[in-house]
């Protein structure tokens, strides 16, 4: 039923700019997303209204041929901004402006299909409280609720957890997730060194946390297959394998360097220096 | 999602709890379509504990209340949850259905002694 308090925090949230910085920035890339995105803008501006911290609404227009756009600059909200693309790039680029425009202390990136619901949020937040940088919403680590998966996705992507983690030392399980939420200065290295512009940014921004020492942590969330997907699942993994070996390489060619030789972590002041510490990915 | 269907003389309600998107369409008709059998049927369809509605649900809730009116009945939605709401005026359906704040159809049925609450899922 109706929480007045909810609903008269989501007035106030579209009709008056927050005063400040927000707290939190929330990051939806979105191509040719009219069917969906409405619903999905209502259930996050919900969540976070009822959260009552400031915060803000960023959608990354990804080149949409619809109305997607339209349908969100006609809403004229005060706190939401739209980043239009002249042309389709792929949901990397579209994340990455997205991220790169965020001012929140912390910068959530949800797809906009709401098959990870937003409610999840807070379980990530909660990990970064703790002192992690990235907390990664996984449907593989234990706990996750996962439905409407099909049996050739869940195959494809064990093997490819496999070869993700023997070929990159990454230990995060389930590195596609489209829910995953960055400290502001974690938010900034990674999409600063991000060049992937295609769906593999996922498995590129946690080598790249790998790499720059960052703290990350995997948290089950509940995933619900988003109906109309037209991923062919065999298509989406050959060129996934393909940008695997391009970020190696991309790596091996200094484009992943900052600062001369040192890490990240040193060059910005970070506490989280390249450390052979026990794996903090919660498994 | 969860679905309760309660039946009375010409009053029937149905609530729902959970999300209702796609998947859960199949399950709302099979709930909604035999309160259809008889003329000027209202049903209440309580969102009270709904967490979302995708588009998809969005259409079959207009249809659902389409169908309800062509037989002289209407299709009314009670209780919305905040998010029900806030989908419903940012998809400016708000005014297309008929909707109720305050009242609960389940208790409505329940009043008049003839209710007959059904679990489906």
């Amino acid at each position: 039923m109706t929480n007045t308090s909810t609903y008269q925090a989501y007035r106030a949230w579209v009709t008056e700019a927050i005063a400040g910085k927000p707290r939190i920035s929330v990051v939806i890339p979105a191509y040719n997303e009219e069917w969906r995105i409405l619903p999905t803008v209502g259930a996050i501006a919900t969540h976070m209204c009822a959260r009552g911290e400031p915060w803000e609404l960023i959608v990354a227009d990804d080149g949409s041929t619809d109305s997607t756009v339209e349908l969100l600059t006609d809403l004229r909200f005060p706190n939401m901004r739209v980043l239009i693309a002249d042309r389709n790039r792929g949901k990397g680029s579209a994340v990455r402006r997205g991220v790169l425009a965020a001012q929140g202390d912390y910068v959530l990136f949800a797809d906009a299909d709401q098959s990870t619901p937003i409610e999840q949020f807070d379980r990530l937040l909660d990990e970064l409280t703790k002192g992690y940088d990235v907390a990664v919403g996984s449907r593989a680590a234990s706990g996750a609720a996962v439905s409407g998966r099909s049996l050739l996705r869940r195959t494809l992507s064990r093997g490819l957890r496999v070869v993700v983690g023997i070929g990159f030392g990454v230990k995060v399980a389930d590195t596609q997730c489209g829910f995953k939420l960055f400290t502001a200065d974690a938010a900034r290295t990674l999409f600063e060194l991000q060049i992937v512009d295609n769906f593999s940014f996922d498995l590129e921004v946690l080598y790249l946390s790998s790499k720059v020492g960052l703290k990350v942590a995997e948290v089950p969330v509940e995933w619900i297959d988003a109906p109309g997907s037209t991923v062919d699942a065999a298509k989406v993994s050959l060129q996934f394998l393909t940008d695997l070996v391009k970020i190696r390489i991309s790596d091996l060619r200094g484009h992943y360097t900052v600062g001369g030789h040192q890490s990240v972590a040193r060059a910005t002041g970070r506490r989280h220096a390249i450390v052979p510490a026990p794996s903090p990915v919660n498994q | 999602m969860r679905i309760r269907t309660e039946t009375g003389a010409g009053h029937h309600s149905i609530s729902l709890a959970g999300r209702f998107d796609a998947h859960e369409i199949d399950g709302f008709r099979v709930a909604f379509e035999p309160l259809m059998s008889e003329p000027a049927t209202v049903v209440h369809v309580d969102l009270a504990n709904v967490v979302f509605v995708d588009s998809s649900a969005l259409a079959e809730l207009l249809r659902a209340q389409r169908a309800a009116r062509e037989s002289d009945g209407d299709l009314i939605l009670v209780n919305m949850s905040d998010p029900v709401r806030i989908i419903l005026e940012l998809t400016a359906l708000e005014q297309v259905f008929t909707t109720e704040a305050g009242a609960n159809a389940a208790a409505g049925v329940a009043a008049d002694g003839s209710g007959r609450p059904v679990e489906t899922r």
